[in-house]
């Protein structure tokens, strides 16, 4: 399996009602381990099905195949169904280029750091 | 009356020289493609390894600018992951070509052994490719189906199904070096105000 390794961490300033995770991932997410860790990230939208937003800090990631893209495009349509927000944080080139050519930048904001995904999320 | 220059008469062996390309060993060593081939078995495990070929081998090699090397990189994953999911079964093998003609094109070709459970043929496959371009918009909020007629799709400019004679399909993807194009990518990339529209 390839390394692959997803941490996750509560973002403090939420506002009432709302839970606001911010998810590392690092590594590659590829055919051989994205199955078993896009549950990881299932468990955290079936423990809190109203309000939550996630961050996802990719810039440890460095490449994701056809198939994580469409369990991100999943995990956007139930979050953002709920009322919360997904957004990536500090992307590199070619995760950004392969986001872009599938087109699911025009629904899921990047931003280049951490800092201005954290101000998108809690604003 | 005297001859126009296009109805000069040729020699046979003037005749021959236009009709039959230039044998191999007559181009230029470093005018040669490059030609590798790798087997391995069908199982994901080995694409790290692949995909870490690949980029190496389209920045030293190809003359491709490094954007372009991590987009190979997507696309050879994304074709040896169909095929290893439909076309090799468990045990099986699958195929990878990478054919470089350094400062022109990069070809990959990518074979499995027609003997996995949703295996397709080449017109099968032609037909799914045409119909998911067509279905495939911005907005496409589906599980799966955008490594074919997205990041394969987008980034080549030809692709080729073919049924192997002894069982199987082989697709075969080819991108032209286009250096002006290359420069512009790579520049517009570091700037987000420069929008390039294809």
């Amino acid at each position: 399996m390839t390394p692959i390794q997803i941490t996750i961490e509560d973002v403090s300033g939420a506002p009432a009602g709302k839970v606001v995770k911010l998810v590392h991932i690092a590594g590659q997410l590829d055919e051989s381990n994205v199955d078993e860790q896009a549950k990881t990230i299932y468990q955290l939208i079936e423990a809190n099905p109203a309000g939550l937003s996630i961050i996802f800090d990719v810039m440890g990631l460095e490449y994701m195949n056809s198939k994580s893209i469409g369990y991100l495009t999943d995990w956007y349509s139930k979050i953002s169904g709920n009322g919360g927000k997904v957004v990536l944080a500090s992307p590199r080139e070619n995760i950004l280029d392969i986001l872009q050519v599938v087109g699911l930048t025009q629904l899921v904001n990047a931003y280049p750091s951490l800092d201005e995904a954290k101000a998108a999320v809690l604003s | 009356m005297d001859p126009t220059p296009n109805q000069l008469e040729q020699t046979p062996e003037q005749a021959q020289a236009e009709l039959s390309p230039v044998p191999a060993n007559l181009i230029p060593l470093d005018e040669r493609p490059t030609e590798i081939t790798i087997t391995i078995p069908t199982q994901a495990y080995f694409m790290s390894g692949i995909r870490d070929f690949v980029v190496n081998l389209t920045k030293n090699l190809t003359g491709f600018s490094s954007q372009w090397a991590f987009r190979f990189q997507a696309v050879v994953d994304e074709l040896c992951n169909n095929a290893i999911e439909h076309g090799s079964a468990a045990g099986e093998r699958i195929t990878v070509t990478l054919i470089s003609t350094k400062g022109k094109s990069l070809e990959v070709w990518v074979s499995d052994t027609g003997t996995g459970k949703e295996k397709m043929n080449a017109s099968q496959l032609t037909a799914l490719f045409q119909e998911r371009r067509q279905v495939m918009t911005a907005q496409y909020l589906g599980f799966r189906g955008r490594g074919l007629p997205k990041i394969i799709g987008e980034w080549t400019d030809e692709i080729v199904f073919e049924d192997v004679p002894t069982g199987g399909l082989k697709v075969k993807v080819k991108k032209y070096l286009r250096k002006e194009e290359d420069t512009v990518l790579s520049t517009a990339q570091k700037d987000p105000t420069h929008i390039v529209l294809k």
